[in-house]
């Protein structure tokens, strides 16, 4: 076989320490040839390129595991599915066919999860803003409601009175678990006293009754302890409640914020290192509910984990459109996916695989986007084996806020696919042509061109 | 009248006890006229019946024992062989009245006696004491000789057309209640056969039984057609196969021997009792069944009736429904763990659960692959059961913790503390509930703690014997860790989607404990004086009104009741029970068949259950089925399925009737506050129209 020609390089000499890990830093390197079985090569062929891959295997073992962890701790455990998280159809489905409810924070989303067929009484509606008739038709529907605020409070009275009938809700509180920065913008603040207020406002009223309580103290936390804190101030409040008001709380529901396995940018350690398993948050939320719970009472304990759920179960294949050297010497690569697809790439330091093997040793190299647009960069520096054009590069875990928070900015959005259980691949979202993009505009008569 | 008629139908009832025929007015009053075709034998036993009941009264026994007639049918059977023997004068009615109370008192004193020390029936034992003492006495009494014997009235002429073989039975059992004729005899086969087929088998069976053997060892099959006394047979037959046991082929096989063996007894009693002038009357009977069912009793044989209806076809339905509907024990303990868990060894098991100690439970945590444990398996950590939570599965008061022993590595077993690290809780239903291998130190109660079913006690360990992290739990007789072992089962489980109210799982099954809705158990909390009124609705079409109303019977179980009948109910743990059904309401049977049991869970789990017959099939079915089930219990029944729908508010089920083609398809929807909001079975429907609270609730 004749050797390929590499361009000389010249890296600087590293000796010292011994890797512990036993591989050169110049030749170690991370190859994925396939996804469930189905090889990249493959899929680019079939779908284009770049394009979201997601396991459904890995998506239900995800769910499974989360719910496994809780449910052989906990009676009466229920997950929603956090739409922002991920709200393609074919995900949300997969995840109701497994018993999740939707969790949904928007008159958008409450119209998805009602189209895909969840009934009213399988939502969790949350969200600091539930316009009037949003409200109105989920009350109506008989949504869990989680009320954010006074004005919403007052609205729900309105929707009670007009429907003329009692609603159940719950109030969303926040409070410190001693995570920092403590969110404290949405729901009623508890150690001030803020949410006792509102649970005296709403039995005044008497139009409502309260059945429940939601807190989300934050997203990508580190510390199970900070759960256990906010579950035993969640259950001494509703406990007040059901004490001072007689309403029975039915539901305590902690929110989401468990973390997937990724490097986080700013943190040293590996993920393998930093991030507990769901195993370790199982035990101290589950451990903090039995020693604060009255004995024989076992409140619904709602969780709203997205990301430890989809993260991972989905990857994005992206090609090398093009390779340079930059001015201080370090190697850089275009590819054809940029922050437009990938959101996530400004916390995220990804986990970047080759989809083929490559020779010559690794450099520390940049990933570019093909946005004309000086912030789009989705990997800031790996150590790569020189690429070619064409050359094909696994990111991951992209599960999360991607496919939501994605946007058409300069490019078309590509394929989604989903490697079904049984090996057959379905595309669950179609790529974008001009027309979708063009649908919503109207072009006034006079300025047409021709 | 409101105050005559009850102790009319307890002086009637007397004499339709009398051929076990139980709370029968109706065909008492028929068998008191018959008794009338011989004026002296009628008068005699109204008589002495009357008195009895009056002095009975008159010393105060309450009318719930009187009513059944269960006291009086010995003055009844005492008073007819006064009349049988004498005529009717001023005289003979004295001595009569005081024969009915001599035997009452006896009745009363022998009741106390047999239930206290033998758990036996007094049968007609007062009737045969009191009556051979009159008897006995009676042969002094000159001035009651003197006119008052008379010629019989026995119609002759009907016996000249019947066969000897049928009016020898027909006399016998017309004898029972002194009147050996044949229309008599002919009257009470009909009573009979219309009140339990089986009784009428027992009887005929049996007489021919009885009759042919004893034709045998005399020598004459006319001799022993002839002899009337033969009705100890039919008495015997009917006890024995249809009242103490429950009818069965070994009921039969059982009454068959007692008839056999009776005939013995009658021979011996005839010879003996003929020196001094009295009659068999009903010694060999009494003789011979109480022996028997005493000795029964005394062996545990599985056929004995716990609870005896009034007929015994209600004795079978109520014995085979309740086998098949109420399957665990009476210690139901909760599953001690939260979530699904795999039975590593049952009762018996194959390792360790044995002598002693075979009634106990393991449970481990499997994987889809049956794999207990993740990774190479061979860390404590890898184990799936390991550190999970194990909860209280009782409630009662904590009286052993043991916490400080070490867990063992994987595969090693700590054989000096076998218990490791436990748990014993005492259950006030009068038993201990043990524990074991709980991590170390991770236990949270302590002695003396009060735990509630659920409560955390502590984690799954790998301490004490134990090669692998699991939970194992027994039901033990004191508190001490090694003391022996005591069956029990569990409560409130789901296994591959079923819901089990009581029950064992078997080795190898996945189970998951459920735990009761607050809510749906709310909504079904009914209290005395609830009434519910609903419209009754065939194929959507409206078709009347209906109320129920909630009553409380005297021993504290609940029942719905309109008019024409009850409909019992009650929860036990986490499951809704309709019991039983009395009267004929074909309404109120529509709760039962839609719904004879419901969990109180909002999970979707689908259950199985089994309907009685008098719920289930009309009357002829029953009579049919019930007759052809006592020969075999397996025969048939009547199934129901069940399954939950929107979080527990609607319950479908469907009833699969041996008879019926296809199912009929049943709907129960709950109400938001109370009740059942709608009942449907197949096209006839109530729907809630209001409720009430009423009674103590009406402010």
């Amino acid at each position: 076989m004749r050797l390929k020609y590499e361009k000389p390089v010249i890296t600087k000499v590293e000796t010292g320490f011994m890797n512990k890990f036993g591989s050169s830093p110049l030749y170690a390197r991370k190859i994925r040839k396939d996804i469930d079985g189905v090889s990249v090569e493959e899929l680019v062929e079939r779908f284009g390129s770049p394009l979201f891959v997601i396991s459904e295997r890995k998506l239900r073992e995800n769910y499974k595991r989360l719910m496994q962890a809780f449910s052989s701790r906990y009676p009466n455990v229920q997950l929603g599915w956090s739409y922002k998280t991920n709200y393609l159809q074919a995900v949300c489905a997969v995840l109701h066919q497994e018993g999740a409810l939707a969790e949904v924070v928007s008159k958008f989303e409450y119209e998805k999860a009602r189209k895909l067929g969840m009934e009213g009484h399988q939502i969790i509606f949350n969200g600091p803003y539930k316009p009037y008739e949003a409200l109105k038709l989920a009350a109506e529907e008989g949504a869990v409601i989680n009320a954010d605020h006074f004005d919403e409070i007052f609205e729900l009275e309105r929707v009670a009175q007009e429907l003329g009938r009692q609603i159940k809700i719950g109030i969303r509180l926040n409070m410190d678990t001693g995570i920092y920065p403590q969110w404290s913008r949405f729901g009623f603040n508890l150690e001030s006293g803020q949410a006792m207020d509102a649970v005296k406002r709403i039995a005044s009223g008497d139009k409502l009754s309260l059945n429940g309580l939601h807190c989300h103290i934050g997203t990508f936390i580190l510390e199970p302890e900070a759960y256990a804190r906010e579950v035993k101030k969640m259950v001494e409040f509703a406990y007040e409640v059901e004490d001072k008001f007689g309403y029975s709380i039915e539901y305590i529901d902690i929110g989401g914020g468990f973390p997937s396995r990724i490097k986080l940018k700013g943190t040293y350690l590996s993920p393998d290192v930093l991030i507990p398993s769901v195993e370790e948050y199982a035990e101290k939320i589950t451990q903090a509910l039995y020693e604060s719970l009255r004995p024989g009472d076992f409140p619904k304990l709602i969780l709203e984990t997205g990301r430890a759920i989809i993260d991972e179960a989905e990857y994005l294949i992206t090609s090398i459109v093009a390779s340079k050297r930059l001015p201080d010497g370090r190697k850089a690569y275009v590819a054809d996916a940029g922050v437009n697809l990938l959101f996530t790439a400004f916390w995220y330091k990804f986990n970047v695989e080759l989809a083929q093997e490559a020779s010559g040793a690794n450099e520390p190299a940049v990933i570019y986007g093909p946005l004309c647009m000086n912030i789009d960069v989705i990997d800031e520096g790996s150590m790569l084996p020189p690429l070619e054009k064409g050359s094909r590069l696994v990111f991951s875990p992209v599960g999360a806020y991607n496919n939501t928070q994605w946007m058409q900015f300069i490019e078309y959005r590509p394929n989604v696919v989903m490697v079904m259980e049984d090996g057959s691949v379905e595309v669950i979202r179609e790529k974008e042509d001009l027309s979708d993009i063009e649908r919503r505009e109207r072009l006034p008569e006079k300025l047409k061109l021709k | 009248m409101i105050g005559v008629k009850p102790h009319l139908k307890a002086v009637l009832n007397s004499y339709a006890e009398v051929l076990f025929i139980q709370r029968s007015p109706i065909i008492g009053f028929l068998i008191m006229l018959l008794s009338f075709l011989n004026p002296s034998v009628g008068v005699g036993g109204l008589v002495s019946v009357l008195s009895a009941y009056l002095f009975a009264r008159f010393i105060g026994m309450g009318r719930a024992f009187l009513e059944s007639g269960f006291y009086t049918y010995n003055a009844l059977l005492v008073g007819l062989s006064v009349g049988y023997l004498f005529k009717i004068t001023p005289l003979t009615l004295g001595f009569t009245a005081i024969a009915g109370v001599l035997t009452l008192i006896f009745s009363v004193m022998l009741y106390s006696v047999f239930s206290y020390y033998f758990r036996l029936p007094i049968l007609s034992v007062p009737f045969v004491v009191i009556s051979s003492m009159l008897y006995l006495s009676a042969s002094g009494y000159s001035n009651l000789f003197v006119g008052n014997l008379y010629p019989h009235f026995n119609l002759q002429e009907l016996e000249l057309y019947t066969p000897l073989w049928l009016s020898g039975y027909l006399k016998s059992l017309g004898a029972i209640l002194f009147s050996p004729n044949v229309l008599a005899g002919l009257l009470f086969a009909v009573f009979i056969f219309v009140f339990s087929r089986i009784m009428f088998f027992l009887a005929t069976a049996g007489y021919y039984l009885g009759t042919t053997l004893k034709a045998l060892l005399v020598g004459s099959l006319d001799k022993a057609f002839m002899d009337i006394n033969n009705f100890n047979f039919i008495l015997v037959a009917m006890a024995v196969g249809g009242v103490f046991l429950i009818p069965s082929l070994k009921s039969y096989v059982m009454a068959a021997v007692a008839v056999v063996v009776s005939t013995l007894v009658l021979s011996s009693v005839k010879s003996f009792w003929a020196a001094y002038g009295i009659p068999a009357f009903t010694l060999p009977f009494n003789f011979t069944s109480l022996t028997l069912l005493y000795v029964l009793g005394l062996v545990n044989f599985p056929m004995v009736a716990r609870y005896i209806r009034r007929t015994p076809e209600g004795t079978l339905d109520y014995y085979l429904t309740y086998t098949r509907r109420f399957r665990g024990t009476e210690r139901g303990i909760h599953l001690p763990f939260s979530g699904e868990w795999t039975v590593w060894q049952g009762f018996e098991g194959k390792w360790t659960h044995k002598g002693a100690w075979k009634y106990a439970y393991d449970f481990i945590i499997t994987d889809a692959e049956g794999k207990s444990y993740s990774g190479t398996g061979d860390k404590l950590g890898d184990y799936y059961a390991f550190r999970k939570p194990v909860l209280s599965p009782v409630r009662g008061r904590v009286v052993k913790v043991v916490s400080d022993l070490p867990d063992n590595p994987v595969g090693k077993v700590d054989k000096e503390n076998s218990w490791g690290n436990l748990v014993v809780i005492y259950d006030e239903r009068g038993f201990y509930v043990e524990l074991s291998h709980f991590a170390q130190n991770s236990v949270k109660v302590k002695e003396g703690d009060w735990v509630e079913v659920g409560s955390f006690l502590g984690l799954c360990g790998n301490s004490g014997y134990s090669p692998q992290p699991h939970i194992h739990v027994q039901v033990q007789t004191t508190y001490e860790p090694n003391s022996p072992t005591l069956p029990f089962s569990f409560v409130d489980y789901v296994c591959d989607g079923k819901f089990f109210s009581n029950f064992l799982p078997k080795e190898g099954e996945k189970v998951q404990p459920v735990h009761t809705s607050k809510h749906l158990s709310n909504r079904l909390a009914f209290a005395i004086g609830n009434e519910f009124f609903y419209k009754v609705y065939k194929k959507d079409k409206e078709v009347g009104d209906f109320t129920v109303r909630v009553n409380m019977d005297v021993d504290g179980t609940f029942f719905f009741e309109t008019d024409r009948g009850r409909l019992y109910f009650g929860r036990y743990e986490g499951t809704f029970y309709f019991y039983r059904l009395e009267g004929n309401d074909p309404l109120l049977r529509l709760f039962f068949l839609a719904a004879p049991r419901m969990p109180l869970t909002e999970r979707e789990v689908v259950w199985q259950d089994y309907l009685p017959m008098n719920v289930s099939l009309n009357y002829y079915q029953r009579a049919m089925l019930l007759f052809l089930a006592s020969f075999n219990h397996k025969v048939f029944s009547t199934e129901y399925e069940g399954k939950i729908l929107q979080e527990g508010k609607l319950i479908e089920g469907k009833v699969i009737s041996p008879l019926a083609k296809g199912e009929a398809p049943t709907q129960v929807r709950i109400h938001n506050a109370l009740g059942f909001a709608g009942v449907r079975v197949g096209d006839l429907e109530l729907r809630l129209e209001k409720f009430s609270l009423g009674g103590e609730n009406d402010a």
